[in-house]
């Protein structure tokens, strides 16, 4: 039974914290930037807090093989990666505090962060709240969510033993979740709008060799069809604007992210695109405020890089509260 | 049976309970024979794992107690068991009132070991404002969630739900390992996880904070909370 490779004991989230104090930092969000953050500040002797709104390990907990972390030349599991990030960081002093984040604001020097389990005083920032997948664009993906449309395959995919599903997206995170699926389903078919798959070329490798994956290359989805669940999806060639449906049970969207950045609306400076702006220090347009992972403006998004830009924040952090200081 | 538990994680285990657990607490799992009616293909591989692992950590602390009941149409009367496996998890807060249907493997092991860290203190995380609302609700309410084993924020859902029944002897909630039980999601349509049903009418899919799961519980009895 596969399932005892795995006694999942997630580091326990708690309220103890005592929120009349002044903390020196509040790290927002519990994913391998926060995580690696916390190492750094707990290691540096900051009195910090970390919060968390889910169970902690941000995205990458829905990945069921990381390849590309170093370290682990077998992969590892996001999951039990985001494990030993935990047990390190709370080797250190780290225990989490469980509460959505809702607003932040700065007055002298001091950032209140209002919480879903209370308000946070801080003297530093470090934002590290990560991103949301990016829902299905088609009409009827409100009425399918849950029916049928799903954006985590590791969670969902033994809903769909000996069907066929559909995987749309065309990046690493799509083809990993066509592999977990070809275990379940009997088809999965990867429908991307290019010509070519954006994944890295051992994943390209590796799904183009299985007999149970196929490929819808240059197709964008219009529609969902179906009654109380998904049934089948309407898809265009993006070349000829030909439409054609084809019959699916479940359909996993991988296209992309949306960053987290609600609780920071007209605080500090977005890119286009909604990622947070920061300098080589990870430092926000707000003095004291840093960012850190996914949410921030940055060219690549993986664990390795969320983890040194908590790092760097955390530092970073550390030498405002000493200028602070003086 | 080969152990479940590797000895790394039995020490964790034992050392978690010895430093939070605190008044005694009982599992009592419902089970039945080879052959029984609700003894399905989809189930049968789990039920002795579900034993298996249940044995294995009530030995872990002197304070927890396992009685296991077999074909006990009774007892399972008594506690309202709907489906088998199910184990509940008693102490003197309950109220027969924090279910598990099926085996709390993958991640919800630790949905687990903290209902049971709960259950022995007799008192939940909640913050004090959640605790009063949750504590003023005044008729039954029934909640399930779907879960996967492999599915990272389901915890979140089990341990919010299973909090509600800890603090209010009327709320009553069942985790539920979907792929055991097909046809009860089935008749749910659950497709996604964690997906939670209160009394029949009110559903949502994915894990939400716990303020905004209160709301659900209140919009299921016909009252539109603000805050």
């Amino acid at each position: 039974m596969e399932n005892f490779d795995l006694f999942s004991e997630d580091m326990s989230s708690n309220r103890k914290a005592d929120l009349n104090e002044v903390f020196d930092l509040a790290i927002l969000g519990a994913g391998p930037a926060g995580l690696t953050a916390s190492i750094y500040a707990g290691r540096a002797g900051l009195k910090f807090i970390l919060v968390e709104r889910l169970s902690s390990g941000g995205q990458i907990v829905f990945s069921d093989q990381v390849d590309n972390y170093p370290g682990f030349p077998e992969g590892i599991s996001g999951s039990q990666l985001m494990e030993r990030f935990e047990k390190q960081a709370s080797k250190f002093g780290t225990q989490i505090f469980s509460g959505e984040v809702r607003e932040i604001k700065k007055s002298d020097n001091l950032f209140l962060i209002e919480t879903s389990s209370g308000t946070i005083k801080s003297r530093s920032v470090i934002y590290a709240m990560g991103a949301d997948p990016m829902k299905l664009p088609v009409p009827e993906e409100e009425r399918f969510r849950g029916k049928g449309v799903s954006y985590c395959a590791t969670c969902d995919a033994a809903f769909f033993k000996d069907k066929i599903v559909c995987v749309v997206g065309g990046g690493d995170t799509a083809l990993y979740d066509a592999l977990h699926l070809s275990r379940f389903a009997k088809n999965v078919i990867v429908l991307h709008r290019r010509d070519k798959l954006r994944a890295v070329k051992v994943l390209q490798d590796i799904v183009k060799k299985n007999p149970r994956i196929e490929l819808l290359l240059e197709h964008i989805p219009l529609h969902i069809i179906g009654n109380k669940k998904v049934e089948g999806l309407e898809v265009e060639n993006v070349k000829t604007r030909e439409s054609k449906v084809i019959n699916i049970d479940g359909i996993f969207v991988a296209i992309g992210i949306v960053p987290n950045t609600l609780p920071l609306k007209g605080i500090v400076e977005l890119d286009e695109k909604g990622f947070i702006k920061t300098d080589l220090n990870m430092e926000t347009s707000v003095q004291g405020l840093f960012a850190a992972g996914d949410v921030r403006a940055t060219p690549l998004r993986q664990v390795v890089t969320a983890a040194s830009d908590g790092a760097i924040a955390a530092f970073s952090a550390q030498k405002y509260l000493e200028n602070l200081e003086r | 049976m080969e152990k479940l538990l590797k000895a790394k994680d039995e020490e964790y285990v034992r050392n978690l309970f010895e430093q939070n657990l605190v008044e005694p607490v009982e599992l009592v799992l419902f089970l039945e024979s080879p052959g029984a009616s609700r003894v399905t293909e989809h189930n049968k591989q789990y039920l002795a794992y579900t034993e298996e692992i249940l044995t294995e950590v009530s030995n872990l602390s002197d304070k927890i107690n396992l009685t296991i009941y077999k074909d006990d149409k009774e007892k399972e009367k008594e506690y309202g068991v709907e489906n088998i496996s199910a184990f509940f998890i008693e102490g003197k807060n309950t109220n027969k009132n924090i279910v598990y249907y099926g085996i709390p493997s993958g991640h919800e092991f630790s949905s687990l070991l903290e209902d049971i860290i709960d259950v022995s203190k007799g008192e939940t995380q909640l913050p004090d404002k959640l605790k009063e609302m949750v504590r003023k609700i005044s008729t039954n309410v029934n909640i399930l969630v779907f879960v996967t084993p492999t599915c990272p924020h389901c915890p979140q859902a089990v341990r919010t739900a299973h909090q509600f029944a800890l603090e209010n002897k009327l709320i009553r909630s069942s985790m539920i390992e979907a792929q055991e039980f097909p046809e009860w999601s089935n008749k749910y349509n659950v497709y996604a996880v964690p997906k939670v049903v209160i009394n029949d009418k009110m559903q949502f899919e994915g894990a939400v904070p716990e303020d905004t799961f209160l709301n659900s519980v209140y919009e299921a009895l016909g009252i539109k909370l603000l805050f």
